[in-house]
């Protein structure tokens, strides 16, 4: 039997869990952008990475970031990895940005922030337009732009795009809260999903003032819907207790509706109808719906199943 | 004795007003004055030159000094450009020209050159004009400034649904983000503070190549910018940016085919007014300069 000092069995132990945990984070490519930033391709089309990519934390994302990065702090960001490509002459440069946000719900709802442009079969929820496509998986929001467009340009971005695809093995899956948006008449492409008050201003603006205290263990779902030409907004939200849902249904009632939540659509000063109903941690709200069947229909249906806490 | 100064500080325009402030500022004889009641208006002008872009897109540094000249001279009413910019540069004023360096849509280096220029040729010192934009609050020019040229260029704002002459301020506060929230409503509160109140003497909407819309991380992509070869230039800010507004709006109505308002809607700039009181909101109330070529001008 061999004998080994206790201080350096201590000292090789020590290696040994360090090297395990270093190979177990690097193993794990769904669940750290730091460890995808050596797996990255270095080229697409003619399209040659200038650098390895830099990391951005919560602190430092505002340093590559201006003026947008709250919206990946909204969704938990944790890391983002940034690498600049640089393409044949006359060609502009190509953005490669890899988010890591808290979950796949929260990679779902950045990639819901800006649903517009051309679906493509990348990732979750691939989208192209004007040189840009984006698209979640797992727990990572991918975004490739073209600075400026051309049919070169938006093969190497899709490329790169695929590529990036590729090495994320989580999956993820979609929010469940939803799921129970009411699938009659509505606008896939409208659906959003969010945690913030800033955020849901930018989809739908409801007056000045935070008045659904939504906040990181918030979850909320937007959506349009179109019925029989008539259209209408659902917004769901799920708070972890009946209290702050009970609090903010008053506020929206108070705001929408000039009256206490909990009845049926009621006409607004903008002549459109909106509906507030609460059931433990659930806050349905109908808004601007053309008349009050569509509003009270989408209040009933979506107020159904009792979700949050 | 005390004498009356000739100079504009935006304390003199809060007071009164900018039109008014202008008018009385400046000597202007106005017979029978306006009634305290009678809101205060303001005076912007909007000048745009073919030139201002050179064949490639780019900024044409020489266009856009004569442009600012031929706005600042409209704009007070004086018989020159250096009669205009004494009047808003004291030789003893320490100058901070408050600059934006977003990657994809600075104020161009030929604009900012041309202020510096000519708040040098006010009779103010070279060493005591510094053009900054986030070392602000770090630079000791704008530490000790006495007076403030505010210059953007205009464009679409995640947080604010514009960002503006208002927004451009941010950077003076060691949190912006604490002025996010409800669509950065409070962004006219940061113009009261100690070392901005009454400090802004001017406020430059750059409209060369102005973003109307913005797509992914980084917010911008060229197709939602267009060679409007113009600027806004005003003593009220508020002015400014609801006249440059305006432009965004009309834009994206004729680029997207259907009403797409701002999101989320710039409301700071009415909030602003309302508000903080720094100034004129309503295009009713504002009176509009235009110098230049005016096809396409979309107001």
């Amino acid at each position: 039997m061999i004998q080994v000092p206790i201080k350096e069995a201590v000292v090789v132990a020590s290696g040994l869990l360090l090297l395990v945990l270093l190979l177990a984070t690097c193993g794990d490519r769904g669940g750290d952008v730091a460890s995808l930033r050596p797996l990255v391709p270095a080229q697409a089309g003619g399209w040659q990475a200038v650098d390895g990519g830099e990391l951005y934390d919560r602190e430092s994302i505002f340093s590559y970031i201006d003026g947008h990065a709250e919206v990946y702090l909204a969704y938990g960001m944790k890391g983002c990895l940034a690498r600049r490509y640089t393409g044949p002459s006359g060609e502009a440069d190509i953005a490669l940005d890899v988010f890591e946000m808290a979950s796949p719900a929260d990679a779902y709802g950045v990639a819901s922030y800006d649903r517009d442009g051309e679906p493509v079969a990348i990732g979750h929820d691939g989208r192209f337009r004007y040189g840009w496509l984006s698209f979640w998986k797992g727990a990572f929001f991918v975004s490739v732009t073209a600075e400026s467009e051309s049919a070169a340009a938006r093969d190497a971005v899709l490329e790169l795009g695929r590529s990036v695809a590729a090495l994320i093995t989580d999956d993820g899956a979609t929010p469940p809260l939803v799921g129970e948006l009411p699938p009659d008449g509505l606008d896939a492409g409208s659906v959003r999903f969010l945690h913030s008050q800033q955020i849901l201003n930018t989809h739908l603006w409801l007056g000045e003032g935070e008045v659904l205290g939504l906040a990181p263990d918030t979850s909320a779902a937007l959506a349009h819907y179109l019925r029989d030409g008539w259209s209408a907004h659902l917004l769901l939200v799920d708070y972890p207790d009946r209290g702050r849902a009970e609090r903010a249904a008053a506020a929206i009632a108070g705001r929408l509706l000039a009256g206490p939540a909990g009845g049926g659509p009621a006409l607004g000063q903008d002549g459109r109808w909106h509906g507030v109903q609460q059931r433990g941690g659930r806050l349905v709200v109908v808004i601007g719906a053309a008349n009050d069947e569509l509003a009270a229909a989408l209040l009933a249906e979506a107020s159904a199943p009792i979700g949050g806490g | 004795m005390s004498r009356r100064s000739t100079v504009i500080t935006r304390r003199d325009f809060v007071r009164v007003g900018s039109g008014l402030a202008a008018a009385g500022l400046l000597g202007a004889h106005r017979p029978g004055s306006v009634a305290a009641a009678e809101p205060a208006r303001s005076r912007v002008v909007l000048v745009r030159a073919q030139d201002a872009l050179d064949a490639a897109g780019a900024p044409d540094g020489a266009s856009l000094h004569r442009m600012l000249n031929e706005a600042v001279t409209a704009l007070l009413e004086t018989p020159s450009p250096s009669d205009a910019w004494k009047r808003l540069i004291r030789p003893a004023d320490v100058v901070g020209i408050k600059t934006n360096v977003w990657r994809n849509l600075a104020t161009p280096p030929g604009l900012e050159e041309a202020i510096r220029a000519e708040v040098v040729g006010a009779g103010v010192a070279p060493g005591e004009v510094a053009v900054d934009d986030r070392g602000v609050l770090d630079n000791p020019v704008f530490k000790r400034a006495t007076a403030f040229i505010n210059v953007r260029p205009m464009r679409t704002h995640h947080w604010a649904g514009l960002g503006t002459c208002l927004k451009n301020m941010i950077m003076f506060v060691p949190r912006p983000a604490d002025y996010h929230g409800d669509a950065c409503a409070s962004l006219g509160a940061i113009w009261k503070l100690p070392e901005l109140e009454g400090k802004v003497r001017l406020n430059i909407l750059v409209m060369l190549t102005p973003q109307f819309h913005g797509v992914g991380p980084h917010s911008f992509s060229p197709e939602f910018v267009w060679p409007y070869k113009g600027l806004i230039v005003g003593i009220d800010p508020v002015a400014v940016d609801a006249t440059g507004a305006r432009i965004i709006e009309a834009r994206r109505r004729e680029h997207f085919g259907e009403e797409r308002p701002i999101s989320p809607p710039p409301h700071h700039i009415q909030v602003a007014d309302t508000r903080y009181g720094l100034g004129v909101s309503d295009p009713q109330r504002i009176d509009l300069v235009r110098l230049g070529f005016m096809e396409g001008a979309l107001i």
